[in-house]
């Protein structure tokens, strides 16, 4: 299973970072390949490529906020999660994105 | 990043035993200690945008502990305290649990990409790691807490 993800808060400083280090911790669990983009208040880092999109079985949007260059996703399988439900429970979240990515 | 780790985080950002008796109350005896280091220029204006953020949604992420932080013009010069609370503070956090460790973040506007941002990003990033949250947790001495830190905040 190959996901890419993209986090985001309001202020950027916070929830866009423990977001993504909270699924990266849960796709590693399930030996899921995983790379998550930040767009916080340093910018994009991580960034993504289109080739590692286009590979991707599925793509977390685990935002509070709009993704810029949002258009790299077109016609992916993407799931939209609130920053805060991944910090809660990174396990779900990675779940209900395999579960989306097998088309269950 | 490694030589500056000492700068940002000392015995200063450490508070144990902050006595306080509810959300409100933490939030305020924290803003007063940045005051007195010199990290905000107005306690009463930086109380406000942080409980502005914690408005939008909680800043308690469960385990005991939350991150109320702002990015706002009153703050002069970003940085973080983390500070321990004996009694469980009601703070709506995500798992319903009372809080009893504090990480309050004061992001100055004149920062964008600098090393200071990139140290909370990686502490707050750390949170999500059940180690970490055990060693802060157990931690009771400054220097201690300190050590756990500055390791990780590299």
């Amino acid at each position: 299973m190959k996901i890419v993800g993209v986090t985001a808060c309001i202020a950027g400083i916070a929830h866009t970072y423990m977001a993504a280090a909270n699924l990266k911790k849960f796709a590693k669990k399930e030996n899921y390949d995983i790379k998550v983009e930040t767009q916080g208040a340093m910018g994009i880092e991580n960034e993504l490529s289109q080739a590692e999109i286009d590979a991707a079985d599925v793509v977390i949007f685990a935002v509070d906020t709009t993704v810029q260059n949002e258009e790299r996703f077109t016609s992916k399988k993407i799931l939209e999660v609130g920053t805060s439900k991944v910090v809660k429970d990174g396990r779900e979240t990675i779940e209900a994105a395999a579960r989306l990515a097998k088309g269950e | 990043m490694n030589e500056n780790i000492s700068e940002f985080i000392s015995e200063k950002n450490i508070v144990l035993n902050l006595g306080a008796s509810s959300q409100l109350d933490a939030i305020q005896k924290l803003a007063r200690v940045l005051e007195k280091n010199g990290y905000i220029d107005n306690v009463l204006d930086f109380q406000k945008d942080v409980l502005e953020r914690e408005k939008a949604s909680t800043t308690g992420i469960g385990n005991e502990m939350a991150i109320p932080h702002s990015k706002s013009e009153h703050v002069r010069q970003t940085t973080m305290l983390l500070a321990k609370n004996d009694v469980g503070l009601e703070w709506n956090s995500l798992d319903g649990s009372s809080v009893k460790c504090i990480f309050l973040m004061a992001v100055s506007l004149k920062d964008k990409g600098d090393e200071h941002l990139k140290m909370l990003a990686t502490l707050s990033g750390e949170l999500m790691d059940d180690d970490f949250v055990r060693a802060i947790k157990k931690a009771d001495s400054k220097k201690e807490i300190l050590k756990i830190l500055q390791k990780k905040g590299k």
